[in-house]
Parts: C-alpha cells; sequence; structure tokens
C-alpha cells in the first residue's frame, strides 16, 4: 500500500492539500467541499462534482457510446478499475475520443472542486476511481487551469451564482436571435435547471455551458433564480437533488427519518 | 489505436515540424502537446491560439458551413492557416463523436515543411484520433 503521511490536514485549502499530495506522490482521493479529486503517484486521473454531469453521462448523451455498451464496460471493468481501457479495448471508443472526453470532465469538476478553493474534508488513502487511469494530469496544471477559468469566467460576467443555482430566462428573451450554441442553451433555461443540468441535457461539456450562461447573463437574458422557498413536505422534491449540497441532503433524509419514527 | 500523444508524435515526424498540440478552443486549454511553441510558452500560445479559432468557428459569416445533419458534432470550420516570414500555422478542428471543440495545432518550418503535404497529413490524423 501506499505509505501516506498526514500533512494535507495541516494546509487550508484544497489545492494546498493537494500540492502536498502530489509532492508525496500519494494515491487516493481528496474530497473537497463540491467534489473528489482521484490521484494516483501523486498526479490527478480523475475529477467528480455533483456540478458536473459525469464522463458516462457525457458518452451517452451524446450518442458516441450506446448505454448498453457503456454498462458492459463499467459491469466488465469496474472492479478492476479499468473502465475506460475496456472501452477502447472492445472498440467501442477510439482512444483519443476517451482521453478527449474525459479530460473534458476532469478539468470540468476540477474548476468546481478548485474554484472556490476552501478548505478540504478528508483523503482517503488508496481510494482508486473504477474508470482507471486514462491520462494522467499534474496536480499544478489541473490547480493552474481552475484559476484560470475562474478568471475567464469572471471576465465575460462576475456572478458565479450562474455556475450553480437554478437559472431563469429574462422575459422576452428570444432564443432566435442568437448564435446557435448560444441560442440552444438559452432555450433549456426554465427556472429550475442548473447548468450542469443544462450540461447534461445537451451532452455538452459543462465549461462550455457555463460559457455560454455568463455570456447570457451579461446580455441580461439569464439570472440565476432566487433560491426556491424550503417546503415542509414529505422530503425534497425531485429537482432539488442537483443542487443540494450533498451533506445537506443526507441530514434532510436524517431529519426526514428520524421524525417518521 | 492512437491516443493523443501517438497523434502529436506523429505530427512531429512531418518534415520541418517545430511543435504540435491539441487544444480545446473554447477553454483555451492545452490537452496534449509536443515539441516546441513559438516564444516558448506552450499554454500561452494554446489561449491566444483557442481565442482565434473560437472567433472564427464562431463567426457568422466564416463559419457559415450549409446545414449539417449533427451540426454539434462537425465542426463548422476545417483548417486555418496562418504564415509568418519563418513559419506555419496550421490548425485542424477535429470531428468528435461528441461536441466537437478541440483542434490540432502544428507549426511549421517555413523552408523545411510542405503545407499542402501537412494539411492532407493532420485531417488523417485528426481522423485517426476520434475514429481509432
Amino acid at each position: 500500500m501506499t505509505r501516506v503521511t498526514t500533512t494535507w490536514t495541516t494546509h487550508g485549502t484544497t489545492s494546498a492539500a493537494l500540492r502536498a499530495l502530489a509532492a508525496e506522490g500519494a494515491t487516493g482521493a481528496l474530497s473537497g467541499e463540491r467534489g473528489v479529486v482521484y490521484l494516483s503517484a501523486g498526479r490527478v486521473v480523475h475529477v467528480e462534482s455533483a456540478f458536473t454531469p459525469d464522463l458516462g453521462t457525457l458518452l451517452t448523451r451524446s450518442g458516441a457510446v450506446e448505454p448498453d455498451g457503456w454498462r458492459a464496460a463499467v459491469d466488465g471493468g469496474g472492479r478492476q478499475h479499468r473502465v475506460g481501457r475496456r472501452l477502447v479495448d472492445s472498440g467501442r471508443l477510439a482512444a483519443g475520443a476517451l482521453e478527449v472526453c474525459h479530460l473534458g470532465a476532469l478539468f470540468d469538476a476540477a474548476y468546481f472542486v478548485l474554484a472556490h478553493d476552501t478548505r478540504p474534508r478528508r483523503f482517503r488513502p488508496g481510494a482508486v476511481h473504477w474508470l482507471g487511469a486514462v491520462r494522467p494530469v499534474p496536480v499544478d496544471v489541473v490547480v493552474r487551469e481552475s484559476r484560470r477559468r475562474r478568471a475567464l469566467l469572471e471576465r465575460i460576467w462576475p456572478d458565479p451564482d450562474i455556475d450553480i443555482a437554478p437559472l431563469t430566462r429574462a422575459a422576452g428573451a428570444d432564443p432566435a436571435d442568437l448564435p446557435r450554441r448560444r441560442s440552444r442553451t438559452l432555450t433549456q433555461v426554465d427556472g429550475v435547471r442548473t447548468a450542469a443540468d443544462i450540461a447534461a441535457a445537451l451532452a455538452c461539456r459543462t465549461y462550455h455551458t457555463l460559457v455560454e450562461l455568463r455570456r447570457l447573463a451579461a446580455a441580461g437574458l439569464v439570472t440565476a433564480a432566487p433560491p426556491a422557498p424550503v417546503t415542509a413536505g414529505p422530503g425534497p422534491g425531485p429537482g432539488a437533488v442537483a443542487w443540494d449540497d450533498p451533506d445537506t441532503a443526507l441530514l434532510r433524509r436524517l431529519r426526514d427519518a428520524l421524525e417518521a419514527l | 489505436m492512437p491516443g493523443i500523444d501517438e497523434s502529436l508524435l506523429e505530427a512531429m515526424r512531418l518534415p520541418g515540424a517545430r511543435g504540435a498540440s491539441l487544444v480545446d478552443w473554447i477553454s483555451g486549454l492545452a490537452l496534449g502537446a509536443v515539441g516546441d511553441a513559438p516564444g516558448g510558452d506552450l499554454e500561452a500560445t494554446a489561449a491566444e491560439t483557442a481565442e482565434l479559432a473560437r472567433h472564427v468557428a464562431e463567426s457568422g459569416s466564416l463559419a457559415q458551413g450549409g446545414e449539417t445533419a449533427a451540426p454539434d458534432k462537425e465542426p463548422p470550420v476545417e483548417d486555418m492557416i496562418v504564415t509568418t516570414a519563418d513559419s506555419y500555422h496550421l490548425l485542424r478542428f477535429v470531428s468528435t463523436p461528441f461536441e466537437s471543440t478541440v483542434f490540432l495545432h502544428l507549426w511549421l518550418d517555413r523552408n523545411d515543411g510542405n503545407l499542402a503535404l501537412a494539411r492532407i497529413r493532420l485531417a488523417e490524423m485528426a481522423d485517426r484520433l476520434v475514429l481509432g
């Protein structure tokens, strides 16, 4: 097993903890406030965030891989942490296509974990992602790119709520007047969906969706909707899970379970 | 079946090749790079080239292709070519089986490079990268 010291806990931000773990050549999963970064021998092999659709969603919704083919690769390669390899070896996806889509998902999720660089929550030494190592990236590159993206988005329209909140279309905003990519994004804005929902619906990379949404916000066509009032009903509604903080959702379920006793 | 690095190394075998990279034209991120970059800064080159590619790809006049069956998967532009006193820059948009937002960038020495040959080869490499 990998020997890992616990120096990461002394760091106040997820990026600083990642750099410390990279210097140790650590393998495992570091959880931040908005997602999990998987390291292998000190390099980033995958990042997951609830604020971005995952690789499987991107590949199957876009039609690049049949849902059955994706499930077969996950069933067949998941336990050995070789799902990526399995997709390529079975001829379902070209190696280059997997790398391009994987890196897209990795950097999209990393933006959410690292752009709001808060204190890391925990590190699970030795944890390995089921996808397997497709194209490991140095920690420094991931941290630098996440900050660059935050600056790029700020320059378009400085409202970080656009990234995570349900979005509302301004009255009279007409998709027909816009470039195709932006118009397609605007048609998905319905007062309920978040950027992640829209990206998943369009099988579109989240960062690319954020760029279009911030441009739409800058043009006054889209705003972050005020948070919906919490209804005192039996548990959260079907759409609520998407933008709930995972721990809040867990606490609510616990509360509901206790009340039901 | 080539991955990103194998494709870039293959591009570097073309006569006069100085540097090759695969860049996302929306974020400006280099997904892979080999060889040199003009000015020595690969990341800056990727970000600047991506900005140029994005303007052309989103241009109402330059990228006015016909309506294709899958407009998201077919890049609106095939190549872009920039020439300088001593080099060529060849950008080939890659058609991926999901949303297409990457291009191959080949930096060629003008004395040793063959632009016509490089254009044909880069198009073949772009296809093999994503189709196997």
